[in-house]
């Protein structure tokens, strides 16, 4: 367990109603209320902002345009053609994520982004998933993937255990790239913050302009890092397409 | 690190995942095909009146084109009735130049032939005159008494010697 002031305490799961369930604790925590207040944002804000339907649409509107012709571009650009069908599952997994960290952000608020077995579950979800897609587009053939076509024989017995491993570790990369943004991120700002409070006199400014810089930092990785769990995710629907 | 603490993992998973099967549900079913609704509508609506514009613009094109070929055709229209006005005109002119000309000359003829004839009287009754006073004045000095048919074989035989 962390100590009282330890900068990873605001990592620290509080339940707020024990609820049990097949003698499973499933608390409803701070970490729920986060993903709680996240599907409600992008629900809301998905919803309100299209609700008059307008053709020319307003600025709010055209935030929801943006985000979706952004997810269906980049669906597009990566897979092509098949990719229209995984667009609910990617966009939903790219808001998730987004507004998650960005929830993140507010002070006092939880990052559930930050929590490994959460971007772990969210990861592994994606890889059964393609991995699935990969059987059911190629039947066993599928395992083809593993083997580089164009090089010589001899090289075969050290690229296939490769491969294998890259494609096994596709998961974990995906969630702890993830999960360590956040973590380390929200670790800075905390050192920092702790900084502002116990440097003497006026000092206590320098690390406080350091802590508006980061968070501005933070909020570029937020995005970005939500970008590349759905890019990531692109890829890896298409793999399952087309092998080498 | 509390993320490495198994306690709450089994809740983690579990308001994740009915969290996020909230979330994907209510995307895919409601937000997502409204948003593509709108979109849908709007390229639409952008194509029809590109369509329209196109349309429009041909017909501006067309009638350009018809204004062009009438106003050509005006122009040679118009061309040709001045030719034909010019011509006419020429031809009017010359004909009544002509017809002057003629009865210029008939009335030039009329007018000699009208003085040669008044010439003549004139001659003639100058004649008369000449005759009746040389009788008159012959009467007068010495009381001979001149027929007229002799006075006037008298004169024409000096007529000459007058003038």
């Amino acid at each position: 367990m962390a100590a009282k002031d330890s900068p990873l305490k605001q990592f620290e799961i509080d339940p707020i109603s024990n609820i049990e369930l097949g003698g499973y604790n499933i608390s409803f925590t701070n970490s729920s209320f986060a993903m709680l207040i996240t599907v409600l944002v992008i629900t809301l804000f998905l919803t309100l902002t299209v609700n008059t339907r307008s053709i020319i649409p307003s600025r709010m509107q055209l935030i929801s345009e943006l985000m979706y012709n952004f997810i269906a571009q980049l669906l597009s650009d990566t897979v092509g053609e098949n990719g229209k069908r995984y667009f609910p599952f990617v966009f939903s997994l790219f808001m998730f994520v987004l507004i998650g960290n960005m929830v993140g952000m507010i002070p006092y608020q939880f990052t559930f982004t930050s929590h490994i077995i959460v971007t772990f579950a969210l990861a592994t979800v994606v890889f059964i998933g393609v991995t699935i897609l990969g059987f059911v587009n190629h039947g066993i053939k599928f395992f083809t993937f593993f083997y580089i076509p164009g090089v010589p024989f001899y090289m075969h017995p050290l690229l296939i255990p490769i491969e294998v491993i890259s494609y096994l570790s596709r998961p974990i990369s995906l969630s702890v790239r993830l999960f360590a943004n956040m973590l380390a991120g929200h670790t800075l700002l905390k050192v920092f913050a702790g900084f502002v409070v116990s440097m003497p006199f006026f000092t206590g400014v320098f690390p406080l302009a350091f802590i508006v810089a980061l968070t501005g930092l933070e909020i570029l990785i937020a995005f970005l890092q939500a970008y590349v769990f759905a890019i990531l995710t692109c890829l890896y629907i298409n793999d399952a397409y087309h092998l080498h | 690190m509390p993320q490495l603490n198994p306690e709450f993992f089994v809740s983690q998973l579990f308001w994740l995942a009915v969290f996020f099967t909230l979330l994907f549900v209510f995307l895919w079913r409601v937000s997502l095909p409204r948003i593509a609704t709108v979109l849908e509508k709007r390229q639409n609506k952008i194509d029809e009146n590109l369509s329209s514009a196109k349309e429009l613009q041909e017909q501006a094109m067309e009638i350009e084109k018809k204004i062009n070929d009438q106003i050509n055709k005006a122009k040679l229209e118009t061309d040709e009735k001045i030719k034909e006005t010019i011509n006419a005109l020429q031809e009017d002119v010359s004909t009544q130049l002509s017809s002057l000309d003629k009865s210029l000359e008939k009335k030039v003829s009329d007018a000699e032939k009208e003085i040669l004839k008044s010439k003549d009287e004139q001659m003639k009754n100058i004649n008369n005159e000449i005759a009746k006073i040389t009788k008159l004045t012959v009467g007068k000095i010495t009381n001979i008494e001149l027929s007229d048919n002799e006075l006037i074989k008298i004169i024409e035989t000096h007529k000459g010697s007058f003038n």
